[in-house]
């Protein structure tokens, strides 16, 4: 535990302060740009949507990516944020150039919805799991699949890189939670909750900032922090609900603290602190699940999409 | 990152060819700091550019003026420079992140090798070890030349102007040496013709300390090892030498300044070989008794624990490996074409080799599953272990269940941010500025190939809106968990689409790869959109259950 010479400054709650409504249908992922100035956000309704959220925190749209032939389930940012690589049902992922929205690249392998997506840091591979049950690891530049994994036995609902490329997490509805040696495709490690075999499904699966520890939400209402070296769970964050849908959870660091976000299908954002556990906010106002959140990379903004009923975005700050 | 799971008992040494690349006719090869790009100098005055973990090209540097094979190859410290020589006679310094060329020199001898004086971020310096004469130091901006001292008695009174703009006439014709610089580049060691390691320091020209071999064979080739602790030196007598080096990293000159202090009592030669024998000490020789092989690119390995030595002669591409203790441990065998460059990666245990015909082979360790990954409390076991059981192994309620919940420290610090220095490299404080990838611009795919497919994935999707088609594995067999080997895929139609390079990789499965596969029944390595479409009458019924779990039930049960 460090020595605090000066109490960690007090909390400072979110607002409300803009809704976004981008698209006809549900919205199933929304992301911030890794430089901070594009929000992404893709929907049931097969397209995406790029706003502009720099220099002022008014939400300009910039681009509509329309492409897919059928509902987008995930998206991720290149690291340069110049592309946006999209997940589909129609068992494709697609490449795009984020502001002006054309399409740029097609990655055809994959047998069922694909669901979940990321690239890596230097963002010359990306990683996609499926609803066929594999992990795939695509060349970014010519579209090649580098790597097949056949790495669970329900659907991948999440894949993760790590901090510098070397592994990758995978979750899934079976239950378990892998991670993989991103060069080779090779097994490094299975995390499965010893108590509960086969247990509930993995619903998410991430990385810590510096790749030792692992987010892990699974598909009864428990947010578990692993560290990733010892295999143990180091901390359970509770008290959203979580039973249904793939809902993200996010790390967000900042001067003012280190804290987890994460959405809920009872229609709340909920903020803890990552070493107390404690819940710090609970954000209200979506009319539906909040499937996905996503925290600015340099300020405390965080943004959250909610399902069917809802079809917003919502864009939350902090009190000045 | 994956170090500390990765089983360290296994040899740290690649020993099967995993991979190919090929681009043109590739001549040389190098590695940047870092390992993860390869840069390789082509038959046609080309310098490719791979990126080492997608195996894919990723920048090529050409120019109108460079048209000649090129001999040597050579990154910055920081990566964003290399500098390559051709057989025009040419060094030229390119920049790497633009494409652009920075400075071309022309020399008046073909260079063999040049290397860029590794201490500085955005060298211009550069040291070149001509195919038929001294080793030079090349200015690259301004195009000067400074010859280096190749023999003792160059160092006496009689010191031969050292001409700055031209190469004085009158010197006469050496044989080749071989140069290279230190860790830090402030200390230049020469292997010369008779066998002697000349310690020359940088600033002032001057040969510092002098280290006879033995046999006094021609020194072909001289290089450190990453770390810069261990000298190799590989002579015409058909023997690698590895030295010690004593002299610390930090201040090469100073401390051969504190040297040659404590020899004060000697003068001339004699005080040269004093000192020098206090900088490097003979601790190994590697040589093939029996074939007698002229060694061609020995290296070491990237932690300094392997000493490398590749055989090109009679068309037979062999590489050898010994430890540091002298031991001989692997002979690999290549393909049936003479070897002309090797380079080991400096952090992973990969090996790279160039044959004449210009493909470059990618060496790694052979691929073993890790079965102790597949479930959280397998162990691997060295040996037979005999088994002691609980005190509560057979109870009802064992006790072990009770304390477990306590174990857990609920108001532990995690720390999620802090990120450990990499070990391996020694200064990896300034790797702000390196240049460790070349950013990956995804290439557009042919307008009318997309064209094509969308058309055929509607109608599929059509077909099949209540359910998705499981891949045919899945229900074929009982591999559930497993992971498979590197799969020969990159079949699906219209991903190729690379259209301005010749390039092509093949991938060779390692033999339990290709075991695995035949028990598979080879079915799955080909995976075309088309064929899915065969598979729409498979099963459905699990699919259902299964999507009830994911925000996409919204779409099909609507």
């Amino acid at each position: 535990m460090a020595a605090e010479s000066s109490p960690p400054p007090p909390y400072k709650p979110y607002r409300h302060r803009e809704t976004l409504t981008p698209h006809s249908r549900a919205i199933s992922c929304v992301k911030f740009s890794n430089d901070g100035t594009l929000l992404a956000t893709s929907s049931l309704d097969k397209t995406l949507a790029v706003f502009s959220v720099h220099p002022i925190l008014t939400p300009t749209p910039l681009s509509t990516l329309i492409g897919h032939s059928d509902g987008v389930s995930d998206l991720a940012w290149s690291y340069d944020s110049h592309y946006i690589c999209s997940a589909s049902d129609d068992r494709t992922l697609r490449i795009w150039i984020a502001r002006s929205g054309e399409s740029i690249k097609t990655l055809r392998g994959h047998s069922a919805f694909v669901f979940c997506v990321n690239f890596n840091p230097p963002s010359n591979l990306i990683v996609s799991g499926s609803f066929d049950e594999t992990v795939r690891v695509w060349d970014a530049k010519t579209g090649r699949c580098d790597h097949v994994i056949r790495a669970h036995s329900m659907p991948v609902t999440a894949v993760h890189f790590n901090r510098d490329g070397s592994s990758i997490v995978s979750g899934s509805h079976d239950g378990s939670c892998k991670v993989w040696d991103a060069v080779t495709g090779a097994c490094l490690k299975v995390l499965i909750d010893e108590k509960g075999a086969p247990g509930p499904g993995v619903s998410f699966t991430r990385f810590s900032p510096n790749g030792k520890y692992i987010l892990v939400g699974t598909l009864d209402g428990n947010l578990k922090l692993w560290s990733f070296s010892t295999g143990k769970v180091l901390k359970n964050y509770t008290g959203h609900v979580n039973r249904v849908y793939c809902i993200t959870a996010t790390f967000s660091v900042s001067l003012s603290g280190k804290y987890i976000i994460s959405g809920s299908e009872d229609q709340g954002v909920y903020i803890w602190d990552v070493r107390s556990k404690a819940l710090m906010q609970k954000l209200e106002g979506h009319s539906d699940t909040v499937i996905c959140v996503s925290c600015h990379p340099m300020e405390n903004i965080i943004a959250s999409a909610g399902l069917d009923n809802d079809k917003t975005v919502r864009i939350w700050v902090q009190d000045a | 990152m994956n170090v500390s799971i990765i089983d360290p008992l296994q040899g740290d040494f690649p020993e099967v060819i995993e991979e190919y690349l090929e681009h043109g006719c590739m001549k040389c090869i190098a590695f940047n700091r870092r390992g993860t790009l390869l840069a390789a100098g082509c038959a046609n005055g080309t310098c490719v550019i791979w990126d080492f973990e997608t195996r894919g090209i990723a920048k090529e540097l050409r120019d109108k003026d460079c048209t000649h094979p090129i001999t040597s190859v050579c990154w910055s410290k920081h990566g964003r420079h290399i500098l390559v020589s051709a057989t025009d006679r040419s060094l030229t310094l390119w920049n790497v992140v633009n494409g652009e060329k920075i400075a071309r020199v022309t020399l008046q001898h073909v260079t063999l090798h040049a290397y860029l004086h590794p201490g500085s971020c955005s060298p211009s310096v550069s040291l070149a070890c001509p195919i038929a004469s001294a080793p030079v130091l090349v200015d690259l901006i301004t195009g000067s030349t400074t010859v280096l001292p190749v023999s003792v008695c160059d160092t006496g009174n009689g010191v031969p102007p050292q001409s700055r703009n031209k190469f004085s006439d009158g010197s006469p014709p050496f044989t080749p040496t071989a140069a290279c610089f230190n860790k830090h580049g402030d200390l230049i060691y020469v292997g010369n013709s008779k066998g002697e390691i000349l310690i020359i320091d940088y600033k002032s020209n001057q040969v510092c300390g002098v280290v006879p071999t033995s046999g006094g064979a021609v020194i072909k080739n001289i290089l450190f090892s990453r770390n810069g602790q261990f000298l190799l030196t590989n002579s015409n007598d058909r023997t690698i030498r590895m030295y010690d080096n004593l002299l610390s990293q930090k201040d090469g000159p100073r401390s051969l300044d504190e040297v040659s202090s404590s020899c004060d009592g000697l003068e001339g030669i004699e005080k040269l070989k004093a000192i020098g024998s206090n900088c490097l000490v003979l601790s190994r020789e590697f040589q093939d008794a029996i074939n007698k092989i002229q060694w061609k690119a020995p290296c070491f390995s990237g932690d300094g624990e392997w000493v490398v030595g590749a055989s090109g002669s009679k068309g037979e591409h062999k590489i050898y490996i010994w430890d540091r203790a002298g031991h001989l441990v692997k002979i690999l065998e290549g393909p049936k074409e003479a070897l002309t460059d090797l380079a080991w990666h400096p952090v992973r245990p990969f090996m790279v080799s160039v044959n004449l015909s210009g493909a470059v082979y990618i060496w790694a360790k052979d691929y073993t599953e890790n079965w102790s990954a597949f479930a959280p409390d397998f162990k691997e076991l060295e040996e037979n272990e005999e088994y002691v059981e609980r005190e509560d192994e057979f109870d009802l309620v064992p006790d072990i269940e009770k304390v477990k919940e306590s174990d857990i420290n609920e108001d532990e610090e995690v720390d999620i941010l802090t990120v450990e220095k990499d070990s391996s490299f020694s200064d990896s404080d300034m790797s702000e500025d390196e240049l460790r990838f070349l950013p990956a611009i995804p290439c557009p795919d042919e307008p009318e190939q997309q064209d094509k497919y969308v058309g055929s994935s509607l109608k599929l999707v059509d077909s099949n809106h209540s359910g998705s088609p499981l891949s045919e594995e899945a229900g074929q067999n009982g591999l559930a968990n497993e992971s498979s080997p590197i799969e020969v895929v990159g079949n699906s139609l219209g991903d190729d689409t690379d259209a301005g390079t010749s390039s092509k990789r093949k991938r060779k499965p390692s033999e339990k790869g290709l075991e695995l596969q035949a028990e598979k029944g080879r079915k799955q390595p080909i995976k075309k959109i088309k064929s899915s479409s065969s598979k729409s009458s498979k099963s459905k019924n699990r699919t259902i259950e299964v999507l009830e779990t994911s925000d996409d039930v919204i779409e099909v049960l609507q």
